[in-house]
């Protein structure tokens, strides 16, 4: 896992809070996109960044994926 | 602060005027500003702390009551005045969650921007969520609820505090005056603030267990309207209304209002009411009604008396 060792993008977020944190809009589960420092959610099409640690779960700041 | 903040604030949509058809007929605040008086007032809620260390610790207060030891806490908008409260009670892993980053980052838990009406947490994340004078300025409180509900552990409790129908009416009475005076008309510049019936209501409606509410007066006095202006602003809280007006108020507007609010000996007190809502996740170990027809005693029996039907008459 080469992605292990680099810094992530954003910022480092607690293991804890990301066991716990869903998607706002679906509730459904979130893939950690290290390189890109997004929390990714498939279902809803939406990628919510992080910012300086700090996962910023506003469905208006969220990227939209094609 | 009505002056001032009237001009940041951008107009209106009218399409998002409550009382309107659409999906946003039950909208009453505008997030988006909330969300930018809040970013802007991560640099300036410190000035305010005492009062939001007094309310924190007024509701936290309920924590004594309880004999529960918590580990997972989420804080929802403590403003920098409760995670480390819940850290010095020993809870091991706190969660701050705000609408704005900003005033995450500074709130002393783990930062989270989240929006309370679209809560980011997995069902049962917690066994303790406290709202401190924080869901005020949600649109949808009964669904804001209801995830809250939804995010706590099976027997986790819900602590929260918000300002009340009173809360600032003097000061909501005195711009009316003036307003109507100035413009022959008046716009809402003061926040609507729920009854303590409705409080209970909502909490019950949510799914809620044990649901307890009451009402604390918390005693606050100015000096000058101009300082209470002061600190509506340094904590994020000033004017969000959506139906708010958007033009610029006549200039003597809040002089007019500042002269009509009553001045009391300890100065000018803008009525800080607090409703305290405390509530469980529910839980099989908690006490609850039975079902009806389930006794197995007659309550005539134990009462030592004779039952008489629906009806009946005593002696007749």
């Amino acid at each position: 896992m080469s992605g292990e060792t680099g810094v992530a993008t954003g910022g480092l977020v607690d293991p804890r809070l990301l066991e716990i944190l869903v998607c706002p809009v679906t509730k459904g589960p979130l893939r950690y996109d290290r390189e890109r420092g997004e929390l990714v959610s498939e279902k809803a099409g939406l990628a919510y960044p992080i910012r300086d640690g700090i996962p910023v779960m506003l469905p208006e700041e969220a990227r939209k994926l094609d | 602060m009505a002056e001032s903040l009237t001009r940041l604030a951008a107009p209106a949509k009218r399409a998002h005027l409550p009382g309107m058809a659409g999906p946003d007929a039950m909208q009453v605040f505008d997030r988006r500003l909330v969300r930018r008086r809040r970013e802007r007032a991560a640099a300036t809620v410190e000035k305010v702390a005492p009062i939001l260390e007094d309310c924190a610790d007024r509701l936290l207060d309920r924590l004594d009551d309880t004999t529960r030891r918590f580990a997972r806490a989420l804080d929802l908008g403590g403003r920098g005045v409760v995670a480390p409260r819940l850290t010095a009670r020993g809870i091991p892993f706190v969660v701050s969650a705000d609408l704005a980053p900003s005033m995450a980052a500074r709130a002393g838990g783990l930062p989270v921007a989240a929006d309370e009406e679209f809560l980011p947490f997995a069902p049962g994340s917690f066994d303790l969520i406290v709202a401190s004078v924080s869901l005020h300025w949600v649109n949808d409180l009964p669904g804001a609820l209801l995830q809250i509900r939804r995010a706590l552990a099976p027997d986790g409790l819900f602590l929260a505090s918000l300002p009340g129908l009173g809360t600032l009416q003097p000061l909501r009475e005195a711009l009316a005056e003036a307003e109507t005076g100035l413009r022959g008309g008046i716009s809402p510049r003061v926040s609507p603030f729920p009854d303590l019936r409705d409080a209970a209501a909502l909490l019950q409606r949510a799914g809620f267990a044990l649901p307890v509410a009451d009402a604390e007066e918390v005693p606050v006095a100015y000096r000058s309207a101009l300082g209470l202006f002061a600190d509506l602003r340094a904590a994020g809280e000033t004017n969000a209304v959506l139906a708010r007006d958007g033009r610029i108020p006549p200039r003597a507007l809040l002089p007019m209002a500042a002269a009509a609010l009553p001045q009391g000996p300890e100065g000018m007190a803008p009525g800080l009411r607090l409703l305290m809502l405390t509530a469980w996740a529910p839980h099989e170990s908690q006490q609850k009604p039975a079902r009806p027809g389930s006794a197995t005693h007659r309550l005539a029996d134990a009462l030592g008396t004779v039952e008489r039907k629906a009806g009946e008459r005593p002696g007749g």
